[in-house]
C-alpha cells in the first residue's frame, strides 16, 4: 500500500494473535547436568543469596574434560507438568547442542532438545477467572535445557564497568520451555494462562515459582491483524518479547505491542512477510519494548544430537504411576469449592494458592467427612481461625499444630452445632499444644453446646423466675420481641456460655406466649 | 638393585616388572629414576614427553615400596612407570593438549582413566607429546614440537598418540595412554613397532579426556607386547557414573589371553588393494602367524567400509567444532590482548586464531560448514547413515561367525616427516583402515607384524584386529598370537 494511502487509512480493529514461550526453572536439588546445587532449589537462598561463582564445578564451567549426566529428578518434574499440561509424554527423549557464542554460556552451546522433547503436542482449558472466561490452548511442546549464566556491568554500589563481570551460579540449572500454540486474542488471556501456569508448576513441585526469583520468565511472541476501514485488513510481523518476569510486564509489553504494530505499519509498512520476525526486549521503566534484534542477524544455531549424553528411555509404566499421583489442580479444586462448598472467589482461591497450605486445608475438609455443612466448617476454619493465627504468627496454617484429623473434628461439632463459632476457636487454640480430641477438649474446657431441653428448662425457668427479670418477661408478654435477648443473656450466664443459644430463644418464647 | 640391571627391568614385560616389585626383586623408585634417566637421554631429540612431575612420581613411588615392604599388594600394574597423553586431564601438572589455548592450563580434577592407572599400581612420571588436541596423524601438529620416530628420527612416529607411541617405542615407559577418534592410538603403535589398542567404546571412562569427537573417542592403551597393553588396558576399564556413554558392563578378562584355536577370523581382502609392499608382506606374515596357531582366516565383504573415511572426516569435525568451542578465552586459556573498545566477539574469534593451530582450525571450520542450516542434511546426516552401513557391514560379517577381522594398521610404514605437509586430505586417507572401528564402535589393537626390520623399508608395520563388541579378550588373544 502506498504510503500516503497508509497513512490516510483508518484501523478499524485490531485482531491479537499470540503464542507464549515459558521458560521455568525446575527446583531441583542439583543442576540440570552436575551434582552442583542449584540456585533454583526448593528451599534454597537462590542467587541472591549465593555469593558469584559458588555454584559452580567443573561441568558448569564446561572445564576442559568435564562430562554432562543429566538429572533424572528434572526429567520426572517435567513429566508431571507435562501431563498437567494435557501433553503426550515421550517413549525416548534426546538431547541437542544449541551452538553460539556468548560469555555467559561456558560451553559454546546450550544443551536442550530440539526434535525428541520430553512432552509432546498438549491441550489446556484455562478455567474461568473473576477477568476471563473459560478458553482453551495448545501446547506445542515443553522441553528440557539448560540455563546460562549472568553477565553484569556494574560494581557493587552501581558503578558501571568497561568490561563484563561473569557469574556462571545459574548455569546449568534446568529449566523446562513450555511453548504453546498463537491461541491468545488477548493480554488477559495471556495473563490469565501465566498465572494458572505458575499455579500448576507449584502443585506439581516444579519450581517455588517466584517471580522476583526469576523462577518464571514469559515470552510472549505477539502479532495483529488490522482491519481497515474499507474491508482491507494487514498482518502484522511476529515480535518477539524476551525475558518477561512478571504478570504485569507480560500485560504491559502485549498491550504495547498491539498498539505499536499498529503505528509501525502507518509511519514504516511493516507487514508479515520472509524475515519480518524480530525480537523485542521489555523496559520496566518506560513502559515500552525496544528492538534487540532483526531476523537478518538471526543465528545459526547448527543444532546436532549431544554425543555425550545417551537419549534418555522413558517407561510407559513410570508415566503411568506419575499420572495416578498427580494431585488436583489448584484452579480444578478451587472451582470445586466454589461449587460445592459455596465459598468466593477469594476464599477458595486463598485455599487452594499455596501448595502446601492447599493440601492442608484439602485433608482438613476431607477430614470432616461426608457432610457439607461441615466441610464448609471445615473450610472456614482454616480461613479464619488459621489464616488469623498464621498471619499473626508469620507462619503457614499446616504449621500451627494443629492437624487436620483436629480441625475436621471441630468442623463436625458445628455442624452438628455442640460448638459455637466462638467455643470453636478457642478449642482450635487449645489444639495448637495439644494432641486431645476436639471433643475432649471441648468438654475439658466446658465449651461444648447444651441443647438438651431437661438441662435447658431448669436454666430459662430460673431466669425467667428471678424478680430481677420481671420487667423484661413483661415486656416480651407485650410482644416486644427485642426483649428477649436480655431474658437470653440472664440463661447465658447461668449456663456458663454452654447453652445452645437458638433452643433457648425458642424455650424462652414458648413459655411466654402461652 | 640399581644401575645397568635397573634399567633392563623397563625392557622386560608389564607383567615382570609389576611382579618383580610386588616381590621386592626391584624398588618402584629404582625404575622411576632409570625412566627418568632414559628420558633425559632420549627425549630431547624424540620429544615424546610435553611435561614432567618428577617429585610427585618419587613420592608415589615411596609410597608404593613402603607398601611393598609392609606386605601390601599395591596392583597389577605395581611400579610400572607410564605417561598419559596431555588431553588426559590430571589434578597435578598442566594439561595442554599440546596447544597454545591451553599453555600452561591445570585441571582441577583427573580423568578417571588416569585415576584407575595409578589406583593398580602404575606411577605416572609426567604427559606425552601429542597433534594438537588430537587432530593430525603425524605427530607433527603439536604447539610443543614434532615428534619423532625413534626408530628413525627423519621419520613421523604416527599420531595423534605420537609421544605416547615413542616414548614406549624408546624405551622410556613401558606403558603410556593414549586416545583414539579414528586411529590415534593403532596408527602409531604401527609405526613406532608397539602394540595398541582401543577398546570398545563406552568400556573406558571419558571422564577427564578432553573431547575432540565424543562419539568416537575413546581412551586406549600402548605397550611393547600384546599382553602388556592388555594389562593396562584391564586397569583402566569398568563403568563410571560421571561418563553417561560409558557401559556398565562385567570386566573384558582381557588380562588372560584365551586360546585362539579354532577362532575364524575375516579378511576383507578387496580393501587391500594399494597398500605398500612393505605392508602387504607383513600383512602375510601376520596372517601365517595366525594360522600357525589354528586361527581360520576366510575372506569376507565390507564394502560400505569404502564411505567410512569420508562419513568420519564430516562427523569428527563436527563433533570437534562443538567440543573446541568452549575454548573462548573468556574462563580459561588463552585470551588475546585486545584494545580498549573492541567487542567480546572480536576478543573470542582473536583468541581462537591465536590458540588453535591450523590442523584444529581447519577441523573447526569443516565441522561448523557441515553443520550449517542448508548443508546439515548433505552432509552431518547423510555421514550418519553410512556409518550405520559400516556397523552392518561389521555386524554381518560377525554373524557369518567370525571373530574378528583382521586388515594392516596403516597403509605405510612410518612415513618422513614433512610427507603431508601440503596435502592434509591424503593425509586423512591414512587412516581409512582405522577409522571403521571407531564409527562402529568396536574394540581394536594394532599388533607389529612378524618379520620386523626384514620387511621393505625395514620398518615396522602393524596387523590389527577388530572383534565383537566388548570382547577386548578375544582380540588381545588374537594380537598375542601373532606378537608371540
Amino acid at each position: 500500500m502506498p504510503e500516503a494511502q497508509r497513512r490516510a487509512a483508518t484501523i478499524e480493529r485490531v485482531v491479537p494473535k499470540i503464542g507464549m514461550e515459558v521458560h521455568v526453572e525446575l527446583a531441583t536439588r542439583t543442576k540440570m547436568f552436575s551434582r552442583v546445587p542449584s540456585p533454583a532449589a526448593a528451599g534454597s537462598a537462590g542467587l541472591e543469596e549465593a555469593s558469584p561463582n559458588s555454584l559452580i564445578d567443573p561441568v558448569t564451567l564446561g572445564l576442559p574434560g568435564a562430562l554432562p549426566v543429566p538429572n533424572e529428578r528434572a526429567v520426572e518434574l517435567s513429566i508431571r507438568v507435562g501431563l498437567a499440561l494435557g501433553c503426550e509424554i515421550a517413549r525416548r527423549t534426546q538431547w541437542d547442542r544449541k551452538s553460539y557464542f556468548y560469555p555467559d554460556l561456558p560451553k559454546g552451546y546450550q544443551t536442550s532438545q530440539l526434535d525428541h522433547p520430553v512432552c509432546g503436542p498438549g491441550l489446556v482449558t484455562v478455567p474461568a477467572t473473576q477477568e476471563t472466561d473459560p478458553f482453551d490452548i495448545r501446547i506445542t511442546r515443553a522441553h528440557l535445557e539448560e540455563d546460562a549464566g549472568k553477565l553484569s556491568h556494574e560494581l557493587p554500589g552501581g558503578v558501571k564497568t568497561d568490561f563484563s563481570i561473569a557469574d556462571y551460579n545459574r548455569a546449568g540449572t534446568p529449566l523446562l520451555e513450555i511453548v504453546t500454540e498463537p491461541d491468545f486474542t488477548s493480554a488477559e488471556q495471556c495473563v490469565a494462562f501465566a498465572k494458572w501456569l505458575r499455579d500448576v508448576c507449584r502443585a506439581m513441585g516444579a519450581t517455588e515459582g517466584v517471580m522476583q526469583r526469576g523462577h518464571m520468565r514469559f515470552e510472549p511472541n505477539i502479532n495483529a491483524t488490522l482491519e481497515l476501514a474499507g474491508g482491507e485488513s494487514i498482518v502484522t510481523p511476529i515480535v518477539e518479547v524476551k525475558n518477561l518476569n512478571s504478570f504485569r510486564a507480560v500485560a504491559g509489553a502485549i498491550d504495547y505491542e498491539l498498539r505499536a504494530q499498529g503505528e509501525r505499519w502507518v509511519e514504516a509498512g511493516q507487514e508479515m512477510g520472509p524475515g519480518a520476525k524480530s525480537t523485542r526486549g521489555w523496559d520496566d521503566d518506560k513502559c515500552r519494548t525496544f528492538l534487540q534484534r532483526t531476523k537478518e542477524d538471526a543465528h545459526d544455531y547448527r543444532y546436532f544430537p549431544c554425543p555425550d549424553l545417551m537419549p534418555v528411555e522413558i517407561d510407559p509404566a513410570l508415566v503411568a504411576t506419575i499420572r495416578d499421583a498427580l494431585p488436583e489442580l489448584p484452579a480444578q479444586r478451587a472451582a470445586r469449592y466454589r461449587e460445592t462448598l459455596g465459598l468466593g472467589w477469594k476464599e477458595a482461591s486463598a485455599l487452594t494458592e499455596e501448595p502446601a497450605t492447599s493440601g492442608f486445608a484439602d485433608a482438613c475438609i476431607r477430614a470432616a467427612g461426608e457432610d457439607v455443612k461441615a466441610q464448609t466448617a471445615a473450610a472456614n476454619l482454616v480461613l479464619q481461625s488459621g489464616f488469623k493465627r498464621a498471619n499473626e504468627s508469620g507462619e503457614s496454617v499446616e504449621t500451627l499444630g494443629v492437624t487436620p484429623e483436629q480441625i475436621g473434628g471441630i468442623a463436625l461439632m458445628r455442624a452438628q452445632g455442640t460448638l459455637s463459632a466462638q467455643a470453636a476457636d478457642a478449642v482450635f487454640e487449645s489444639l495448637r499444644v495439644s494432641d486431645e480430641s476436639p471433643e475432649d477438649v471441648s468438654s475439658r474446657l466446658g465449651l461444648v453446646t447444651v441443647s438438651d431441653d431437661g438441662a435447658l428448662s431448669t436454666w430459662v425457668d430460673e431466669t425467667l423466675a428471678d424478680p430481677k427479670n420481671a420487667a423484661s418477661v413483661e415486656d416480651v408478654r407485650a410482644g416486644k420481641v427485642a426483649a428477649v435477648g436480655r431474658l437470653m443473656g440472664g440463661v447465658m450466664q447461668r449456663s456458663g456460655g454452654q447453652a445452645d443459644a437458638k433452643r433457648v430463644r425458642e424455650m424462652i418464647l414458648e413459655r411466654l406466649s402461652g | 638393585m640399581t644401575g645397568g640391571g635397573a634399567d633392563a627391568w623397563l625392557d622386560r614385560p608389564v607383567r615382570e616388572i609389576a611382579r618383580a616389585v610386588r616381590t621386592g626383586e626391584v624398588l618402584c623408585t629404582t625404575l622411576v629414576e632409570a625412566s627418568f634417566a632414559r628420558i633425559d637421554a632420549l627425549d630431547e631429540e624424540i620429544n615424546a614427553v610435553v611435561s614432567l612431575e618428577r617429585e610427585r612420581a618419587l613420592a608415589r613411588s615411596a609410597v608404593i615400596d613402603d607398601a611393598v615392604k609392609r606386605g601390601e599388594d599395591p596392583g597389577a600394574l605395581a611400579g610400572v612407570p607410564a605417561l598419559v597423553k596431555d588431553n588426559l586431564c590430571t589434578d597435578w601438572g598442566t594439561t595442554t593438549c599440546a596447544s597454545m589455548m591451553l599453555e600452561g592450563y591445570r585441571s582441577p580434577f583427573s580423568a578417571t582413566s588416569v585415576h584407575k592407572l595409578e589406583d593398580a599400581g602404575a606411577v605416572v612420571l609426567g604427559k606425552a607429546n601429542m597433534d594438537e588436541f588430537a587432530m593430525g596423524g603425524s605427530g607433527e601438529h603439536s604447539a610443543l614440537g614434532v615428534t619423532r620416530n625413534p626408530l628413525d628420527t627423519s621419520r613421523s612416529p604416527g599420531g595423534s598418540s605420537s609421544g605416547s607411541a615413542a616414548s614406549v617405542a624408546s624405551g622410556m615407559v613401558p606403558l603410556a595412554l593414549g586416545s583414539d577418534t579414528g586411529g590415534s592410538v593403532r596408527q602409531p603403535a604401527s609405526f613406532c613397532g608397539v602394540v595398541g589398542v582401543k577398546p570398545t567404546y563406552g568400556r573406558v571412562s571419558r571422564y577427564g579426556l578432553v573431547a575432540f569427537a565424543s562419539s568416537l573417542d575413546q581412551v586406549g592403551v600402548l605397550a611393547r607386547d600384546a599382553d602388556s597393553a592388555a594389562l593396562g588396558l584391564s586397569a583402566i576399564e569398568g563403568h563410571d557414573p560421571l561418563d553417561m556413554t560409558s557401559a556398565q558392563r562385567g570386566h573384558s578378562g582381557c588380562h588372560e589371553a584365551r586360546d585362539v584355536r579354532g577362532l575364524k577370523v575375516g579378511v576383507p581382502r578387496a580393501l587391500l588393494d594399494g597398500v605398500d609392499a612393505g605392508v602387504a608382506a607383513g600383512f602375510e606374515n601376520a596372517s601365517s602367524a595366525l594360522v600357525a596357531r589354528g586361527v581360520e582366516l576366510v575372506d569376507v565383504e565390507m564394502p560400505s567400509v569404502e564411505g567410512a573415511v569420508s562419513a568420519y572426516y564430516v562427523l569428527a569435525p563436527a563433533e570437534a567444532s562443538s567440543n573446541l568451542a568452549r575454548f573462548d578465552g573468556v574462563r580459561y586459556g588463552r585470551r588475546a590482548a585486545m584494545e580498549a573498545g573492541a567487542s567480546v566477539g572480536e576478543m573470542i574469534a582473536r583468541s581462537r586464531g591465536e590458540g588453535f593451530g591450523e590442523e584444529v582450525q581447519r577441523r573447526i571450520v569443516i565441522g561448523t560448514f557441515v553443520l550449517s542450516a542448508g548443508y546439515h542434511d548433505a552432509y552431518y546426516t547423510t555421514a550418519q547413515r553410512v556409518r550405520r552401513l559400516v556397523k552392518n557391514d561389521f555386524q554381518r560379517v560377525f554373524e557369518s561367525g567370525c571373530a574378528a577381522v583382521l586388515t594392516p594398521t596403516a597403509p605405510s610404514a612410518a612415513f618422513e616427516l614433512g610427507s603431508f605437509e601440503n596435502d592434509p586430505l591424503a593425509l586423512y586417507l591414512q587412516d581409512a583402515f582405522t577409522i571403521p572401528a571407531n564409527l562402529a564402535g568396536l574394540p581394536s589393537v594394532s599388533v607389529p607384524c612378524p618379520g620386523g626390520a626384514s620387511i621393505g623399508s625395514g620398518l615396522p608395520v602393524g596387523a590389527m584386529l577388530t572383534g565383537h563388541a566388548f570382547d577386548e579378550r578375544t582380540v588381545m588373544s588374537l594380537a598375542g598370537a601373532i606378537g608371540t
